[in-house]
């Protein structure tokens, strides 16, 4: 195949795909078509045939329409594939392996599944709750094929499926990766499972802290339909009483023992705790309750700007009071990092070292347990099924008798104490100052709608999958000195995917 | 009895009516102020995302130099003292933010010079705002290049420049090109091959990253460049990146200001990065805030930094009383822009007293080029201007209204918790306080 030939493939398939896409389901005769072929099957058939034969594809169509419900349909795909990705590969490096053929192909295959799969089942009357993500991700992942796996029979795809694709997904991705960058850190044997295995460690390690944070935004959102513009600024205020707690605790420690005293800064995150939550609770009596019983004409913008304010006031009283100077405590422990060694399995594979910085390693600790102690609170005990129940129907929950004033002003105390204790285990590891928590919160929603809003859960998966999403994307970029200025971007990245995929989040309700 | 005693109270009241005008001009020190006062506009950053500490700092300066000023009769012209007032305005750090405030400095606060500014980009953004509304101007921090001649749009690159729209702008904080060269050719005489350099996104950071990756790379080193956005908290996925390079890098060279360095110079000591036996630390200038630095960068013993200003065990009479007075408010030692921001008022002031008015910018201006005053950082001149308009040959544009003689050491500590008075000056050699040019981690001088 020559390269103007191949040019002019490229130009003439989306050429004809646009004729057929529009002509076909017009000129069709009805009369020659069984009723199961619908007007989508038409579209999709005037697409793939003007793509992948030209006018033949769409004469072919036209005379016999019968034919979209057979095999035609996916030997058609097929050849539009193979033709279209054979040209581009031959138009963009000729000396390219023609095994890329599929990579290339995947957005493009993403596409047209994503709009004919979903209608597709809604045509067939089938549950359609994941159709778009499995095409999407499908069409990626394995060209064409989605169309066999999906067209004939409508299967509800399961999130087991998802993954499975997904997975797939990534790894051409990886794959693509390895090719074109083939001395890139994540790729290039024999260190690549090492650094991967030491970017997802640290993923992990983060997200852990990232999650924590982001509980405390879904609580109160499942709660109170309330999004908490000053999470950000509790989760700093969080951090500035654990330490200011340390430092007097350890001059009054010293003065009493007459030696230097250093209190752990564990204890910082009881006590930033427990005045957060006290702040959290004084604050939705006084200025969310009126919200709720009907004293605020317009809710949503009131709740806005009431937490962007109280925010505000948060951050610049701390500044005043505090100053601008950054603030650290000292280690939760005396181990600088952990560091796994290095592991030979076979002659030519080894595994590690991995370095784990020992306060980071702690805080997850920390995050994880209190992340856990909370969906034991909220499943075991009354007072969390109470909020749960409010979360889902706040006037059957009333009925039962729940007080739902009371849950509103719990789950703004409870969601407040979390950001504060993940700023309380997380000045340690970070230099605090009053507007620490701009970046944090920012992320928090990201993790909240990723992991589905109102999911606890959700928010505990969406912050270990933003921070290995950033750490991989930092750490894989091919450009070392771009990667790490595009850090937050790779999380907007997938964020943005999901929302377009599965507006309702990986863990969230269809309907609130 | 209680008449005379009313008699008498009455009397000791009228005594002190009639005495309290009179301690009233002690009070000021025997100054008898105009009713004008010279009004002179600091820009400085104090809020986020600005680096506010340092805008703090250049603030609590430009009012100190002020009130010395102030307690010294002001500013003498015609034979009338004018008081300074200063008014700060806050550029957050943004130079949409700064022009505004300049706007207003103009429009509103009608000031008759001004100086500050932390940020390159906030002075980049303003300077041609100022020059071309003919408002003297001393910056005191800002370290891009291109804040002199070189970012005006209308120069031409040739001399002289009346009238080319670089009149009324000066610096007294180096260029970037002045600090690059210091730390590169200590690097490179010290033998090292393999840099990175971690550059914030900055119009600070970016051209003083280029300035240094140049000067490595015409010294036959090898260079890898990571830029990293400002006010990012954790740096360890591309720390790891670094660690999982084949070749160990020599120097990890930081290029991020503020409290960022910090966050990063930690991570990169926590992860065993640098500094190390192996690779050397150099981190950013705010390193020399001891208190600060310790208290967030605990690991960051070894960690070498450049500093400018002359160093402390050189300190001036005036530098020592400022560095006091900044002690006592901050518990730190004074850096490099409060000092600089100090100077810059008196520079201001001086050039005042001798252009003999407030409202002619023109000759303000012209009396800052023939300054010649010795203050906090040294004796302070201005060698290329319009009185000097002739550069010679290989002399960089940026020279043009610049202090030239900005002094840059490199400095390290070598025992943690150190005072940075304590740290060793290991570059240039005239200044070497240990008598080397580089302590291993470990070792002791």
């Amino acid at each position: 195949m020559n390269e103007s030939f191949a040019t002019w493939l490229l130009l003439a398939g989306p050429l004809w795909a646009a004729i057929g896409l529009y002509f076909l389901p017009r000129m069709a005769p009805k009369r020659k078509r069984d009723s199961a072929v619908s007007e989508h099957d038409l579209q999709a058939a005037g697409v793939v045939g003007g793509f992948a034969l030209g006018p033949v594809g769409i004469g072919l169509f036209y005379l016999a329409p019968n034919l979209i419900r057979r095999f035609t349909l996916a030997a058609g795909i097929t050849i539009a594939v193979f033709i279209a990705a054979q040209a581009l590969v031959r138009v963009s490096d000729p000396n390219l392996p023609s095994a890329l053929w599929l990579i290339l192909a995947g957005p493009l295959w993403a596409g047209i599944a994503s709009y004919f799969i979903p209608r597709r089942y809604r045509d067939a009357e089938a549950i359609d709750t994941n159709a778009l993500t499995a095409a999407a991700l499908g069409g990626f992942a394995i060209g064409p094929l989605i169309f066999g796996l999906t067209w004939k029979h409508t299967p509800r795809i399961s999130r087991e499926w998802i993954i499975v694709l997904g997975s797939l997904g990534a790894w051409q991705i990886y794959t693509l990766f390895a090719i074109h960058n083939a001395t890139n850190p994540c790729v290039a044997a024999p260190f690549h499972l090492t650094y991967l295995t030491q970017q997802t460690a640290n993923g992990v390690v983060i997200g852990s802290i990232y999650s924590l944070m982001a509980v405390g935004l879904t609580l109160i959102y499942s709660v109170q339909g309330v999004v908490s513009f000053a999470h950000g600024q509790l989760y700093m205020v969080g951090g500035y009483f654990s330490f200011y707690f340390l430092l007097h605790a350890g001059n009054i420690l010293s003065e009493l023992t007459g030696a230097e005293v250093s209190v752990n800064p564990i204890w910082g995150i009881p006590v930033a705790a427990v005045i957060v939550f006290i702040m959290g609770a004084v604050f939705e009596r006084i200025f969310l309750k009126p919200m709720h019983e009907g004293l605020i004409e317009r809710v949503s913008e009131y709740a806005i700007l009431i937490t962007f304010g109280f925010g505000f006031f948060l951050e610049y009283t701390t500044l005043a009071i505090a100053g601008p100077f950054p603030q650290r405590t000292n280690r939760f422990i005396e181990i600088r990092r952990f560091t796994l060694p290095r592991t030979q399995i076979t002659d030519d594979f080894f595994f590690g070292p991995i370095h784990i910085i020992g306060d980071r390693a702690f805080a997850m600790v920390v995050g994880i347990v209190l992340i856990f102690a909370l969906l034991y609170f909220l499943q075991r005990s009354w007072t969390g099924r109470a909020l749960r129940a409010t979360s889902q129907d706040r006037q059957a929950a009333a009925v039962t008798g729940i007080n739902p004033t009371n849950m509103n002003t719990l789950s703004f105390a409870l969601g407040s104490m979390l950001a504060a204790m993940s700023g309380a285990a997380l000045i340690p590891i970070f230099n605090w100052v009053p507007w620490v928590g701009a970046e944090m919160v920012g992320r928090s929603y990201v993790i909240v709608v990723l992991g589905g809003l109102g999911s606890v859960p959700g928010a505990l998966a969406g912050g270990v999958i933003v921070g290995i999403v950033e750490a991989l994307g930092a750490g894989c970029h091919p450009d070392p000195s771009r990667g790490a200025a595009y850090k937050e971007a790779f999380a907007l990245v997938i964020f943005a995917l999901v929302l377009l995929l599965k507006p309702t989040g990986l863990f969230g309700r269809e309907h609130n | 009895m209680k008449r005379k005693s009313l008699f008498i109270h009455c009397l000791v009241l009228i005594a002190l009516i009639a005495v309290l005008p009179l301690s009233m001009v002690q009070a000021d020190g025997h100054c008898e102020f105009a009713e004008d006062t010279v009004k002179i506009g600091g820009l400085v950053p104090l809020s986020a995302p600005g680096a506010v500490a340092g805008g703090i700092a250049m603030s609590w300066a430009i009012n100190r130099a002020a009130d010395d000023i102030n307690a010294d009769c002001g500013i003498t012209i015609d034979g009338a003292n004018h008081a300074i007032e200063i008014v700060i305005g806050d550029s957050e750090g943004s130079p949409e933010r700064g022009q505004a405030v300049v706007e207003r400095f103009i429009l509103e606060d009608e000031v008759d010079a001004v100086t500050g500014v932390y940020h390159s980009a906030v002075g980049l953004a303003t300077m041609s705002m100022l020059d071309e509304n003919g408002v003297p101007t001393v910056f005191s921090e800002p370290w891009n290049d291109n804040v002199s001649a070189n970012g005006i749009m209308e120069y031409d690159g040739r001399p002289p420049r009346n009238a080319d729209g670089v009149d009324h702008v000066f610096r007294v904080s180096p260029a970037s090109s002045m600090v690059g060269g210091v730390v590169v050719n200590w690097l490179i005489d010290l033998g090292v091959g393999n840099v990175v350099i971690i550059a914030e996104n900055t119009d600070y950071g970016q051209p003083a990253a280029a300035d240094e990756y140049a000067r490595f790379e015409a010294a036959g080193a090898t260079v890898t460049q990571i830029n990293v956005e400002l006010g990012t908290e954790d740096f360890v996925p591309i720390l790891s990146r670094i660690q999982a390079s084949a070749e160990t890098p020599d120097v990890v060279r930081v290029l991020v200001t503020g409290e960022t360095s910090f966050n990063l110079t930690q991570q990169m000591a926590e992860l065993g990065i640098a500094p190390t036996e192996d690779t050397i630390c150099v981190t950013n200038q705010v390193a020399f805030q001891s208190e600060q630095y310790w208290q967030n960068v605990p690991d960051g013993n070894y960690c070498a930094f450049n500093r400018v200003g002359i160093i402390p065990s050189l300190f001036s009479d005036t530098a020592v009383e400022l560095n006091d007075a900044y002690f006592e408010e901050f518990e730190d030692i004074v850096p490099s822009y409060a000092m600089a921001s100090y100077d810059a008022v008196f520079i201001l002031a001086d050039a005042i007293e001798r252009a003999g008015s407030t409202s002619d910018g023109a000759a303000i201006s012209a009396a800052i080029e023939t300054t010649d005053l010795d203050l906090s950082q040294g004796r302070y001149y201005f060698e290329y201007g319009n009185h000097n308009p002739e550069l010679p040959e290989g002399t960089p544009a940026f020279m043009w209204h610049q202090w030239p003689d900005p002094v840059v050491t490199m400095m390290q500590y070598f025992e943690q918790g150190q005072s940075s008075l304590d740290a060793a000056v290991i570059y240039p050699a005239v200044y070497q306080t240990h008598g080397t040019d580089y302590i291993t981690p470990g070792s002791s001088p």
